[in-house]
């Protein structure tokens, strides 16, 4: 019997609403992040200044996106870089797993791409017998659980020191016999350094494509990433066709933005830029070098005149920060490869409005995604837009259909208004006078598992106002 | 609208069925100001939680309602964020192809939420009220985010008699009401109560106040429930005590 | 790619041209130019606090002899174990000055062993608003700033500028993209913060990063 992904959402937000232990380990991380974000706009001047440039950027990037697309795709094939479209996860896998195949790749070497999640590359490559390494700790950590990325940003926030040891004495050494953090990280370093040497492919995502230079930029802090795209011959980038930046410029204020919103940091320790394979007369770097653009469905959200500037993410993973449901449920519960806001904004143009439209409604709009986005996405206001949408194409139940119609009928007709009001308040006296609350006779037993009952006055204000208030 | 002394009450249908003193309180503070009040009795309700649900085309010929009902109002007060914030800011784009798109237009320019409206039309901060009680105020969503509205309940606050106002710790961070959100995701929505429950309980506070009543009854059921001394009161509420 | 073997480019084009036809009203452009970042007015002074935040060492020195001597101290701290270093004349001419009776591999020779415990470089800048350095293919390769636990850089105070606009600005106009596949704008030592969010100094990349600041010649 399969579950939708609706009611297992349902069903994994209730266990994890409930699990304190969870909710206390996320609430330290983000009181963790929220010093750290506030010191980092602390460094800029004119933080409000620097979101409406870096909205201004990806605007013009957006709107123009096939002539920087043809402008980037080339300068890097001018320097011996091969690009490929491809119109879904599928193509993009495929075109991966042959090269690997054509090449005789049996070890990949990979930093983090949230694109690569999307369209399950890993598993694509490992049916066909190739070992694929994550290296970013995080994913590293994740993927010897067998688990998917928890948080865009910071994949293993949900698992304690202690767990991650346990988890390495089993997987990676059983000589591990502490839990320091560093001590973890150096085992870490240890057994990826021997793939990170034999692998012949590294493959990398990007957070921005800078169009009038023809290269990539990468932010990271590991240096995974740059061991990835320096020492296998063949360096593979999977990229979304929305990274496009106008100039290299443009990094100037994004930099800084993206390491502020994201971890709090100045800048992330390698903001790296690449354009190509090695060229005659370097020292060393890759013989060749593939990017791989992926369409899967954002050429579609151009044509949405209110959801276009969707596009802008820079996938920073500040909403996913701020959101108190993702503070509440965790990454894992929203069963999507974007969690948080935008995957709740994003998901359901990429992968069906009626299958993930639920995430529209598991918000309740306080609009705090949308004041921190460093690029200005009006995303609560999107959360809404698609519920309006589901409700357009019929996506709703009918039941609840029904009712707003009849709740149209009575707000329409102030005294059958009123009297649905009396009759309500009159009924739940009876059925809480006879202890009924929470029963099945109680029409707000929803609010009463987890709440003591509403109040129930004798007299509305209306009623009021018509036998006493009404002189001045 | 300028030196208009006539006041027209946007009672959200909520507080008119389920927390009336919110709305007695609030005449109460707006008289003392020297205001006259006037109840349009043919409202019923803004819209909002058809709205918010995505039932546009049903919330529309409420709002309708609503235009034709504070058609010839000078100016409208809520003791409200969200539902001032529905007038406001979505009714635009909700009548955007509606024949009273005009009207709604106008009328949201001249809707206010309580605070907003002492503090930035009628230019009072001292409303002569007396509360000594510790009070604590949580930072409603819609009035925050969408009115900007994060200084003006507090400076009426400060100027109570006697109230010792405590801050808490992630005072903006949502109650986890959020209309529909509350019955369709109760889990979730009980939590992030119990989360705020908490940090109200930290600051050892008497009261926690909101310009919002629906966080305030959301909360009150959540710290019922958690057999909590704290008690919420609207900020119309705590304005309307004199001393007695 | 030829149009057979990539189909969907075109598709993805059509597909892209077609939705940028919706209108989507845009605000007005901001005609004022705001001022995001403070502007810096003592740029070594903020070059060598950023460091010290980016758990970087930076060491002043008067000039070659000094230089010779900050290497040869910090080569003298690590473990046994060869120094990779970009092969130019600044760098030939420190190293003899140093004197180390470490065995060292020049860039000519080729990539950096695995085994490197130090590689020394110059660098293209160095950028004072966030504390980095900026280095490109040309300074010993991609592996050079990455591949050993210690990272030495060599420079001048002439190589500083204030910010990442100044560089990223000279990076174009020299058209440095063009002459190297590879650039990065390193700010401090490798790091993680996945466990717990407690910040790890040295990930993948190396722990340590130095930087021989010279003032003179």
């Amino acid at each position: 019997m399969s579950t939708t992904p609706a009611q297992r959402f349902l069903r994994d937000a209730a266990e994890k609403s409930a699990d304190l232990v969870h909710r206390e380990l996320i609430r330290r991380g983000m009181e963790s992040y929220d010093a750290a974000h506030l010191a980092g706009r602390a460094r800029i001047k004119d933080w409000e200044a620097a979101r409406q440039k870096c909205q201004e950027i990806k605007r013009e990037a957006i709107n123009h996106l096939d002539r920087y697309l043809l402008q980037f795709e080339e300068k890097v094939t001018s320097r011996g870089g091969h690009v490929f479209w491809a119109a879904n996860g599928e193509e993009a896998c495929t075109y991966v797993r042959n090269l690997a195949t054509r090449l005789s790749v049996r070890t990949v070497v990979k930093s983090k791409s949230m694109v690569t999640e999307e369209i399950h590359l890993s598993p694509a490559l490992e049916k066909v017998g190739i070992k694929v390494w994550e290296t970013d700790f995080g994913e590293y950590i994740v993927q010897l659980r067998d688990e998917p990325p928890y948080h865009i940003v910071t994949p293993a926030m949900h698992l304690n020191r202690g767990q991650i040891a346990k988890l390495f004495r089993e997987k990676v050494d059983p000589g591990i016999d502490s839990d320091d953090p560093a001590y973890l990280m150096a085992a870490a370093r240890r057994k990826l350094r021997q793939a990170f040497f034999a692998a012949e492919m590294g493959i990398s995502g990007a957070n921005f494509l800078v169009a009038d230079a023809g290269v990539l930029a990468i932010s990271t802090n590991e240096g995974n990433g740059r061991l990835c795209t320096s020492i296998p011959r063949i360096h593979v980038v999977v990229t979304g066709i929305e990274k496009v930046i106008p100039r290299l410029e443009d990094l100037a204020v994004l930099w800084p933005v993206l390491a502020t919103s994201g971890t709090g940091q100045g800048i992330t320790t390698y903001s790296t830029l690449i354009g190509g394979p090695r060229q005659p007369g370097e020292v060393d770097g890759p013989e060749e070098f593939h990017v791989v653009l992926v369409d899967n469905g954002r050429s579609q959200l151009l044509a949405d005149a209110e959801q276009r500037e969707v596009l802008h993410c820079i996938r920073c993973g500040a909403c996913l920060n701020i959101c108190p449901v993702f503070r509440h449920i965790g990454g894992h519960t929203y069963g999507t490869t974007y969690p948080g806001p935008i995957g709740s904004v994003l998901t359901p143009h990429l992968a069906g409005i009626k299958e993930f439209k639920h995430l529209s409604y598991a918000s309740s709009l306080c609009g705090a995604c949308s004041s921190v986005c460093p690029v200005k996405i009006d995303l609560h206001h999107h959360l809404l837009q698609n519920r309006r949408n589901a409700t357009e194409a019929g996506a709703t139940k009918s039941s609840e259909r029904l009712m707003f119609r009849a709740w149209r009928s009575a707000m329409l007709h102030p005294r059958m208004y009123a009297l649905g009001g009396w009759s309500m308040r009159k009924a739940l006296r009876i059925i809480y006078g006879l202890g009924l609350a929470g029963s099945i006779l109680d029409p707000m037993r929803v609010w009463n598992r987890h709440r003591s009952p509403v109040p129930l006055p004798s007299e509305s204000f209306r009623a009021r106002w018509r036998k006493s208030l009404g002189a001045n | 609208m300028t030196g208009s002394r006539t006041v027209s009450l946007f009672v959200p249908c909520f507080v008119d069925q389920l927390l009336p003193e919110v709305a007695v309180d609030t005449v109460k503070v707006l008289r003392r100001v020297g205001y006259e009040v006037e109840f349009p009795e043919g409202q019923t309700c803004c819209g909002q939680p058809a709205f918010n649900t995505g039932y546009w085309n049903e919330a529309r010929p409420c709002a309708e309602h609503f235009v034709q009902v504070f058609k010839h109002a000078d100016v409208v007060v809520c003791p409200s964020g969200s539902c001032a914030t529905m007038v406001r800011i979505f009714y635009a784009d909700l009548l955007a192809k509606s024949p009273l798109r005009e009207d709604a237009i106008a009328l949201a320019s001249r809707t206010f939420e309580l605070s907003e409206f002492l503090v930035k039309v009628a230019g009072v901060t001292q409303v002569g009220a007396t509360f000594p009680h510790a009070v604590t105020y949580h930072a409603s969503c819609h009035g925050l985010r969408e009115l900007h509205l994060r200084e003006e309940p507090l400076q009426l606050l400060r100027q109570v008699s006697g109230l010792k106002l405590i801050e808490m710790a992630r005072s903006d961070e949502c109650c986890g009401f959020g209309g529909t959100f509350a019955a369709k995701f109760a889990d979730i929505s009980a939590s992030m109560g119990n989360s705020k429950a908490e940090s109200i309980a930290a600051t050892g506070a008497e009261f926690v106040t909101a310009i919002d009543p629906s966080c305030l009854l959301h909360l009150q059921g959540i710290l019922g429930k958690r057999q909590s001394r704290v008690s919420t009161i609207h900020v119309a509420g705590i304005l309307a005590q004199e001393k007695s | 790619m030829a149009q057979t073997e990539n189909p969907s480019r075109d598709r993805i084009l059509e597909r892209i041209r077609a939705g940028l036809g919706t209108v989507v009203p845009e605000p007005a452009a901001t005609r004022t130019e705001r001022v995001i970042f403070e502007p810096i007015n003592n740029p070594l002074e903020r070059f060598q606090q950023e460091c010290v935040a980016n758990l970087m060492e930076c060491s002043l020195t008067a000039d070659c002899a000094a230089s010779a001597q900050q290497l040869a101290k910090v080569l003298q701290s690590l473990p046994e174990g060869e120094a990779f270093l970009q092969d130019d004349p600044s760098l030939r001419r420190l190293v003899e000055l140093a004197a180390s009776r470490r065995t060292v591999r020049w860039s000519s020779e080729g990539a950096p062993s695995e085994g490197s415990q130090a590689t020394v470089t110059l660098a293209e800048a160095l950028i004072a608003q966030t504390g980095s350095i900026l280095v490109s293919a040309s300074c010993g390769g991609r592996g050079a700033s990455v591949i050993a636990p210690c990272h030495i850089v060599y420079a001048t105070v002439a190589q500083l500028v204030p910010d990442l606009a100044t560089a990223l600005s000279c990076m174009s106009q020299q058209r440095s993209l063009d002459r190297n596949s590879f650039a990065c704008v390193i700010s401090g030592s490798s790091r993680t913060a996945d466990i717990e969010k407690i910040l790890v100094q040295g990930a993948h990349g190396p722990r340590r990063l130095v930087v021989i600041l010279q003032t003179g010649t």
